[in-house]
């Protein structure tokens, strides 16, 4: 279904007292505007305002739902809300902090502290342009998930998990800190036992289990976001999605073209961290934040020659197994 | 996919409603079950609800965005609820399993599936006559069983979910809806007092959502302060559209799907008598505003404790 997406307030609107400067983005769920507050700070409002379900004219104010939508506009809402009240009972910097939440123009905001900076996603795209051996530097990759896994204890002390790990929803600041965004997948789930489902994941980050929604959740899920999130870091891509690594795991062989240019540490870390077996991952973000500080001195391990051979062999016949065609020693060509 | 959709539960003259209903879909695919759970063994409102978090958990599994091979998915979407209740009832050292009665329709591609098992019904309605309804598993309407009647009460059930017997359930072919077309699931308290051609004439006459309120009103007028459990789901399939869900929506919410919590955000078994309907708004607005209260209380809350 094609649809126009509702319009955006204009600038100067003021709604909940907060009067908006610009749009700062649009998404399936709503609408982020930049706006100063009645002592004139910059903050974020996130309107609630799904692009499916509600349409909006230029210069009007109020959505306008079709009736036989609005149960799920109601239903969107209540996610809404479950990312309000996980980001309400947080207090970090690692954590985006909701300052307001208030209800106007027959929609919902939530007011939050307003971030300058860009996305990791950002700046792996911009990283990985420079074509150089390194995505980032290794220290940058450490200090940058030190400060990620700060926010993501607290996250998890708090019952929740945040289920959308990528690097779009890490956010680095100007100022060089790093910290999560987007909640709207997280929901409090390690004190609930039994049948959680959750429709979305984003492929490359979300672990195994995410996509058997029968099998157990928790912080290892989170963890597993955490270690493809390195992982892009350190490659400029994100890793084969989880279902593509049951099929063949190709992991280990891309991770040992990484030997020599980061550290064996680092590289044991994100294995441990993707381990396609909940069990065999860091249980809790604790394990891992201990296992990527114990920076002794870093041992790098060169590929061998044989090594080398193999993962050009590997470079030249693709992914898949179309190896027969480019075989060129074995019988005759038809 | 474009439909509407209606649902009903209604507790009667009962101390507690055993029924449970919901329906969940995809872009490309809706589920819609419903699930009676039986008196005369213990918690058959726990093996109902577990009837239908089974199976819509499964959808949510299988449906990507569509199901495809429905008739396989159905059948063991409904032996897993049935090895649901089993693997409850071991696990609080029961010696009696809850049981329930279920039926399930799957459309996709505009075509629709069903499987049933008990007495729980759907029926198929278009141009104001019944195209087909499911047949009870009960001796009264299987009559090519043999039975000795003198010893049977001949509504009783033969098979159902969570009874150490192996179910019993039946697959539907596959039917292609057509516009217009409307699909009821409910349950006995409804069929029983009212019959077929009640049902049939009124679930053609009116929209499902005026349709299915007052169906469920008029069994419950009909049998009186010892009514059953009163449920009713019905769907008016309408155009091939796309239909967009939100983000939002999750068989998590809509297995649910029975209780008030559905849009609350609450959740939990306490029993509701009526489960709010779209159209209830005023509970939706004071629902919104509890939620709008709770979270700046936590904001508050967290400020207080940073200084």
């Amino acid at each position: 279904m094609s649809k126009v997406k509702p319009a955006s307030l204009p600038p100067e609107t003021v709604i909940g007292g907060y009067r908006i400067v610009r749009k700062l983005a649009a998404g399936g769920f709503g609408v982020v505007y930049l706006a100063l507050d009645p002592q004139g700070q910059q903050v974020a409002v996130k309107e609630y305002l799904p692009a499916s379900l509600a349409t909006r004219g230029p210069g009007e104010l109020l959505p306008q739902v079709q009736p036989d939508k609005l149960s799920l506009y109601r239903l969107g809402l209540k996610s809404f809300f479950e990312e309000g009240r996980a980001l309400a009972q947080i207090s970090h910097a690692s954590v985006v902090s909701v300052l307001n939440f208030f209800r106007e123009n027959d929609t919902v905001y939530m007011v939050m502290n307003y971030l300058e900076g860009a996305s990791l996603q950002d700046f792996i795209i911009t990283a990985r342009e420079l074509k150089k051996q390194k995505v980032f530097r290794e220290s940058t990759i450490r200090s940058l998930f030190d400060e990620v896994l700060r926010g993501l204890r607290i996250v998890h002390q708090h019952k929740m998990l945040h289920l959308d790990i990528k690097p779009a929803n890490i956010f680095v600041t100007d100022d060089n800190k790093a910290v999560l965004i987007d909640f709207g997948a997280a929901r409090e789930v390690l004190s609930k036992e039994g049948s959680f489902i959750r429709p979305m994941y984003t492929p490359g980050f979300a672990a195994p289990e995410m996509y058997r929604r029968d099998s157990a959740m928790g912080p290892w899920t989170d963890i597993y976001a955490i270690g493809a999130c390195m992982y892009a870091c350190m490659q400029g891509y994100p890793p084969n999605d989880a279902p593509q690594r049951q099929e063949k795991d190709r992991l280990s062989l891309a991770l040992s073209r990484l030997r020599g240019v980061y550290s064996d540490n680092l590289i044991e870390v994100v294995e441990w961290c993707m381990a396609l077996d909940p069990l065999a991952r860091p249980q809790s973000v604790f394990a891992l934040q201990k296992e990527l500080s114990r920076e002794t001195e870093r041992s790098y391990t060169k590929l061998t020659m044989a090594e080398k051979m193999r993962l050009q062999l590997d470079n030249l016949l693709g992914t898949d197994g179309k190896a027969v065609k480019t075989k060129p020693a074995t019988g005759k060509a038809k | 996919m474009k439909f509407s959709v209606f649902q009903v539960s209604r507790r009667g003259g009962r101390s507690k409603n055993e029924d449970r209903m919901g329906y969940c879909y995809t872009r490309e695919s809706g589920l819609f079950v419903l699930a009676d759970g039986m008196g005369g063994h213990p918690d058959g409102e726990v093996a109902a609800q577990l009837a239908l978090q089974t199976v819509s958990a499964y959808f949510q599994k299988a449906a990507r965005p569509t199901v495809d091979a429905v008739p396989e998915f159905l059948a063991s979407a409904l032996m897993a609820a049935h090895h649901q209740i089993l693997r409850y009832a071991a696990e609080k050292g029961m010696l009696d399993s809850p049981r329930t009665t279920l039926v399930a329709a799957v459309v996709e591609r505009g075509v629709i599936h069903w499987v049933h098992c008990g007495d729980s019904r759907l029926y198929l309605v278009r141009d104001g006559e019944l195209v087909t309804r499911t047949r009870d598993h009960s001796f009264s309407e299987q009559s090519h069983l043999q039975t000795r009647p003198e010893f049977f009460n001949r509504n009783i059930l033969f098979t159902c979910l969570g009874s150490p017997q192996r179910p019993i359930y039946d697959l539907s072919g596959s039917v292609s809806l057509q516009q217009g077309d409307k699909i009821l699931l409910c349950s006995d308290g409804l069929w029983s007092p009212l019959g077929d051609q009640e049902i049939v004439n009124h679930l053609a006459a009116f929209p499902v959502a005026q349709a299915v309120p007052e169906l469920a009103e008029r069994a419950l007028r009909k049998s009186g302060s010892g009514s059953d459990n009163v449920t009713v789901l019905a769907m008016e399939w309408e155009t091939p559209d796309v239909f967009e869900s939100t983000r939002g929506i999750s068989t998590d919410s809509l297995g649910e799907g029975v209780f008030q919590s559905t849009i609350q955000g609450g959740g939990g078994m306490e029993a509701a008598d009526t489960v709010p309907s779209e159209s209830d708004d005023e509970l939706d607005d004071a629902a919104i505003e509890r939620s709008i209260a709770e979270i700046n209380e936590a904001i508050r809350r967290t400020a207080a404790r940073r200084v």
